[in-house]
């Protein structure tokens, strides 16, 4: 290939580690994908491994112009409680605020209920004096001579991290500042965070327990990126890998090891940033998107070609536990317990239930044969012909279907009908599941479903988006080309990003305008100064302005896009076009006052991206590229047979009509009666949902 | 396929959930008040036609058994109920079940000309006028010093605000913006509500829709029965003495379909606002009951079908109008505690040791330094609930009256209120031990910024402390002290005490109690107590006779 350029994705998942090489020049663009086991705990092996298995095919590391990186260590550090022990230094009289926490119970009928323990326990959470006011001034200074004895106390207890948290650090960030300065100075070998370093928003809470699970997993993610830097060196790569971030974009390597906690949640991240990228690339800006995998479902709603960012995340919180709270910018999405792997069940009442449990990859479905005797979401699209049970996972894996036959007549039994109706009671229940988080994500914030395009990727995406399409009736549903690789293809389109989130109440009165655009130019020079570390120069940042306003006394904010300085004189149309965000949301609008409560400024630079080419759109004509016909159970739509098409045979500009299906090793299509689809000039496909029930 | 095949039913139910969520998603997000958007003292619910409830959001359990009565009242006296509707109440003698703060907003959905279901929530409002900031005083002897009484009135009008009623409410009240910000949140919740509901009577037909909540609520009974077989069969009585002198009485009867509740042996009805409405009183039990038989399902109409509340008209827990009910809730949480103590020795396997088990309500208000407005904290506080076997209680969680509900930072009660948060911290007061130990209550002490502001609060189990099971101690006792200069005052009831510069108002509550003997607690366990600053070296040797 000529001028070409060579763009990688490399991923560390539970049990692969994963490559997507993207290799676009004159010709055209060329995948190349590879796969290799995870290496726990020197990660970095399986990462060299599928490296050098993509040198096998054709491109050398030295080769390669740009990688991003994504992993999930920090996460799996928390939810398997591998981080190190953490000592907390915090503000006098609030030492038990982690223990507190918010005093909620979410299983409040079940009295014995068990609120989650702190990750520092109370005899290595120590007090220092010294307030500040919520205004950022000083009531009383900070006074640091007891640090040396919480110091030794903290080093014969063997702590090998330090978090700290001190009141109104939001904000002012001065003792916080002069505290980490000292640790630092008194011992200069611990890993140690401050919470503004992390987040400068209020609720002690929140802000504290972060910087604690920041501290928690800091020097087992510093280790994990720093070996693979070094791995990846050797390997020949010539410039470190960026990382990517739970905010949909990608961070430098350095940046990342200090406050690796950003990564938290950056798996579904890229398929997210991925599906507005696409949906910018044809058209659809506004956007559903569905990632299924093998155990949960995710979704996320992109508006104007904008994925949401916020900061009210947490780790295992269900209706049974109250969890933790990470207070770092994370992309706004709704996951459930429900995916391939989702485990079909019977309650005591004869109701039918679909996840959260997950057969996983071992044993996996009933139809792997590999010991699994539950019936999956999977085993039901088998069953009822929408996967094709002679190209099973691509072909890979010869499908057991008398398991399969057998796991759902289990559940049939249990629900007196056959096993038919059993695994069209599965794929309903599991879709319903789905059809709610959709609508959490859309409907609930106010958005009309009919505005959107159902983008559905993964690997279980395509098989119900159409379904799912149809209940909410959206304007289309898109299955991109390559749609298994479509989450390296997100992390390839991600820009250098950076959230900074500042909280700071201000009336939107008069002299309002140059307090608010102080913050942000405050806050934009210090976004290009932390650029600035990682050789981006100040011409190459680009700014998104997001003011968040409430109504005088309430509590939660809704984001305006501010367009420009902010003055004076813009504040009644900053005032009013919160007034119609709000009411959108919330269906009425007050005369009350409007204030601001803080700001969100993304900070981005542009680290290069795949151009996509479009290719010349040919016949109409897809009779080609079918391979055989088959009666499939559309479940509400009964049994029809259908056309099943080649993926790899589709081309620019076919079209044909369903009921069909379409095939390629990662992915299968279900297109259910009534629908028309087209290929478009990129090779998504496109369906259109015509007359639905 | 049918409309109405099994499955088609649960997906109807799961919505049902998912709108009731929804609706309770929507009011949190635009309430005014703190009480309502942090604490999260409130509640939504979707009922049948009927009235019974057929669905309820999270929150607070208290306030899942009122929704259906409100509901329930509203038909009996309305006639002319149309499409657009909004109904209000707050009033116990007018389907409203607690006190004139909350006020509950209910919607009817209709299918074309066909009532099928109704969208309610309710919420605790700041202010509804009354003799005292707050809505709530201690001195309240009829229910008219408590506030304005909404009899279950038309609020909206086939979609149009009723403006006459909308002033009447906020003119009545002390902070007006606050309550009609408050208003609004409910009625575009259940606005929210309504239209989830009517979009699946027209995707799965109304006779569909109201066969799914009918089967929703069978289901619910059936779940119920078949749990009240695994409970002791029999009669199990109860007399408990109460911090003013009262002693309160319970007699309860299981049998093979039936939970009867006797609580008809009980005082006469007080002359100060602690009395609770019959309805009321059935909640509590309702709350047990759930707990006992199905704590996993979200309730509906059918998991209470197996409960019978007995009581006298004329008792603390069956007022007569115009009885004052302002802290009726400190009545209530001492019947469902009542019930609990009753029950607890008998199911241990549901039942764990007493909790601190007040709503340890507190109002601070006065003037924000800073902004010069008014400001009124009005908040339950969290504390220490009891062990059980093999298990020591949570520390500072809220009480068994509230559930998904959040304690307020210090840094926004700064911002919010004008006063210093001096210290949020674990209570380490002897208290609460055994062979597994009680979870620790709260120290929490707010210094006072400006002149002329109040303190009223009402706590129980301050006296008559937290009940411990199998030999442990019992709790430490709810109580708040107010520091004035050298001088520290305690108290478990204050109304309106006056509030100057640099007072400390320090609220202290109960660890929980513990179960079984301390001597038996793990030496482990025990020394990580000791390091941990939970037991003093003394009480590790005193009390849990450590000889190291």
């Amino acid at each position: 290939m000529t001028n070409s350029i060579r763009r990688v994705a490399t991923d560390v998942g539970g049990t692969f580690t994963d490559l997507v090489a993207f290799e676009t020049g004159d010709d055209g663009m060329r995948v190349v994908t590879a796969k290799s086991d995870t290496t726990p705990p020197n990660f970095e092996q399986g990462v060299l491994n599928v490296l050098s298995k993509m040198e096998a095919d054709g491109i050398a590391t030295a080769d390669v112009d740009f990688m991003a990186h994504g992993t999930t260590v920090v996460i799996n550090a928390l939810t398997e409680r591998k981080g190190v022990k953490v000592g907390l230094i915090t503000t006098e009289g609030f030492r038990d605020t982690l223990e507190i926490a918010r005093g909620n119970r979410p299983d409040f009928f079940n009295l014995h209920y068990e609120k989650p323990e702190p990750f520092v326990p109370r005899h290595l959470r120590a007090e220092v004096p010294g307030r500040m006011t919520y205004q950022g001034t000083e009531r009383a200074p900070l006074d640091l001579s007891g640090l040396p004895a919480i110091l030794k106390d903290f080093r014969a207890e063997r702590v090998q991290a330090v978090a700290i948290s001190l009141l109104h650090s939001y904000a002012n960030t001065a003792h916080e500042e002069a505290l980490l300065a000292e640790v630092t100075r008194m011992w200069p070998e611990v890993s140690v965070v401050a919470s503004h370093q992390i987040t400068r928003e209020w609720r002690e809470y929140e802000r504290s327990n972060t910087a604690v699970l920041s501290a928690y997993v800091q020097p087992v993610a510093a280790r994990y990126l720093g070996k693979l830097d070094e791995g990846m060196k050797q390997g020949g790569l010539k410039q470190s890998p960026f990382i990517m971030q739970s905010n949909c974009g990608v961070d430098s390597l350095a940046a990342t090891s200090a406050v690796p906690i950003t990564m938290v949640e950056s798996g579904p991240a890229s398929g997210f940033w991925g599906a507005a990228e696409l949906g910018k690339l044809i058209g659809e800006p506004n956007i559903l998107a569905l990632d299924i995998g093998g155990t949960t479902a995710k979704c996320s709603l992109i508006e104007d070609g904008e994925v949401r960012i916020m900061t009210d995340y947490w780790i295992e919180r269900s209706r049974k536990s109250a969890g933790y709270p990470i207070m770092v910018p994370v992309v706004d999405l709704v996951e459930i317990g429900n995916g391939g792997g989702s485990i079909a069940w019977v309650d005591d009442f004869g109701k039918l239930h679909v996840g959260p449990q997950s057969a996983g990859a071992l044993p996996g479905p009933a139809a792997y044969g590999k010991g699994g005797e539950a019936a999956t979401t999977t085993d039901a699209n088998l069953w009822l012909g929408r996967i094709n049970r002679d190209y099973f996972c691509g072909g890979s894996i010869e499908a057991d279907m008398a398991n399969t036959e057998a796991a759902l007549k289990a559940v049939g039994d249990k629900l007196e009908v056959d096993a038919d109706e059993a695994a069209r009671g599965i794929i309903r229940i599991a879709n319903n599941n789905m059809v709610n988080a959709l609508k959490l994500v859309s409907l609930n914030r106010g958005h009309d479903t009919r505005d959107f395009t159902l983008l559905a990727f993964g690997g279980g995406g395509a098989m119900h988006a159409v379904a799912l399409g149809q209940e909410l009736q959206v304007k289309k549903v898109v299955v991109p080309a390559a749609a298994a690789v479509f989450s390296a293809w997100g992390m390839m389109m991600s820009d250098l990003r950076r959230d900074f989130f500042v909280t700071q109440l201000a009336e939107l009165s008069e002299g309002a305008g140059g307090v608010i655009e102080h913050i942000f130019t405050e806050a934009e020079a210090k976004a290009r100064e932390t650029f600035a570390a990682d050789g981006v120069t100040a011409e190459q940042v680009s700014f998104l302005r997001y003011g968040k306003f409430r109504y005088q006394n309430q509590e939660h904010t809704t984001e305006v896009l501010l367009d420009g300085a902010v003055t004076d004189a813009k504040l009644d149309q900053i005032a009013e076009d919160f007034r119609e965000a709000y009411e959108r949301e919330y269906t009425y609008r007050l005369d009350a006052p409007v204030e601001m409560v803080g700001i969100h400024l993304v900070a981005r630079a542009e680290v290069g991206k795949i151009e996509m080419s479009p290719a010349p759109m040919g016949d109409a004509d897809a009779s080609g590229a079918i391979k055989s016909r088959r009666t499939v159970d559309y479940a509400l739509e009964g049994r029809h047979l259908a056309d099943i098409y080649d993926g790899g045979e589709l081309s620019p500009g076919m079209t044909f009509n369903g009921p069909a299906v379409v095939e390629d090793p990662g992915t299968t299509i279900v297109i259910h009666p009534g629908n028309k689809v087209s290929v478009d000039t990129y090779r998504n496909i496109h369906i259109e949902l015509g007359e639905t029930a | 396929m049918s409309n109405a095949d099994p499955i088609t039913l649960e997906i109807i139910q799961n919505s049902l959930q998912a709108a009731a969520d929804e609706m309770f998603a929507a009011m949190r997000k635009t309430a005014m008040s703190s009480i309502i958007y942090e604490v999260l003292d409130m509640g939504t619910g979707i009922t049948d036609a009927q009235g019974r409830i057929a669905s309820s959001g999270a929150g607070i359990p208290a306030f899942i058994g009122v929704l259906d009565k409100s509901v329930q009242f509203i038909l009996g006296k309305h006639d002319d109920i149309r499409p657009g509707d909004v109904f209000i109440t707050n009033d116990p003698w007018h389907g409203g079940v607690t006190h004139l703060n909350d006020l509950v907003l209910a919607m009817p959905v209709f299918a074309g000309d066909q009532l099928i279901a109704w969208a309610a929530n309710i919420a605790h409002n700041s202010d509804v006028g009354g003799m005292a900031p707050g809505s709530l005083s201690g001195d309240a002897t009829e229910i008219f010093q408590e506030g304005l009484r909404l009899p279950a009135v038309k609020l909206v009008r086939e979609s149009v605000t009723d403006q006459a009623v909308m002033d009447i409410i906020t003119t009545n009240s002390r902070m007006p913006d606050f309550l009609l910000g408050d208003v609004w949140a409910a009625i575009a919740s259940v606005r929210v509500g309504a239209k989830r509901l009517e979009g699946l009577a027209e995707k799965y037909g109304a006779n569909t829709f109201i066969t799914a909540m009918e089967n929703f609520m069978a289901f619910g009974e059936a779940s119920a029965i078949s749990e009240l077989a695994h409970l002791p069969k029999g009669t199990f009585e109860l007399s408990e003495d109460q911090d003013d002198g009262r002693v309160f009485n319970v007699k309860i009867t299981i049998t093979d379909t039936d939970f009867i509740v006797d609580l008809r042996d009980n005082p006469d009805q007080d002359a100060g606002p602690t009395n609770t409405s019959q309805d009321g009183t059935y909640v509590c039990a309702q709350m047990v009951f759930k707990s006992l038989t199905d704590p996993e399902t979200p309730a509906n109409d059918g998991s209470f079908r197996p409960l019978k509340v007995l009581t006298r008209e004329g008792s603390v827990f069956h007022a007569k109008e115009p009885a004052a009910i302002g802290f009726y809730f400190e009545t209530e949480v001492r019947v469902y505690d009542l019930i609990w103590r009753c029950l607890a020795p008998h199911i241990p396997a549901r039942l764990p040791a007493g909790h601190f088990s007040s709503i340890c309500g507190t109002f601070i208000g006065g003037i924000h330094p800073d902004t010069g407005r008014q400001y009124t904290i009005i908040e339950p506080q969290i504390g220490g609930w009891g062990a059980w076997d093999g298990q020591d209680g949570n520390p500072c969680i809220f009480s068994g009256f509230h559930g998904e509900t959040y304690n307020t930072p210090a840094e926004i009660s700064e911002a919010r209120n004008g006063l210093y948060v001096d210290k949020m911290a674990l209570n380490t007061e002897p208290g609460g031990e055994g062979k597994f130990t009680g979870g620790r209550g709260l120290v929490l002490e707010y210094r006072i910024r400006t002149d002329h502001g109040f303190l009223t609060a009402g706590y129980t189990r301050s006296k008559v402390k937290p009940w411990s099971l199998e030999g442990g101690n019992e709790g430490s006792g709810n109580y708040v002290e107010v520091i004035k200069g050298d001088e520290t005052e305690r108290y478990s009831f204050v109304s309106g005490l006056d509030l100057t510069t640099d007072d400390v108002v320090r609220v202290v509550t109960s660890s929980g109690a513990g179960y079984g003997d301390p001597k038996d607690r793990d030496t482990k366990a025990l020394a990580l107590d000791v390091k941990n600053g939970f037991v003093t070296a003394q009480a590790a040797t005193d009390i849990y006779g450590s000889h190291t």
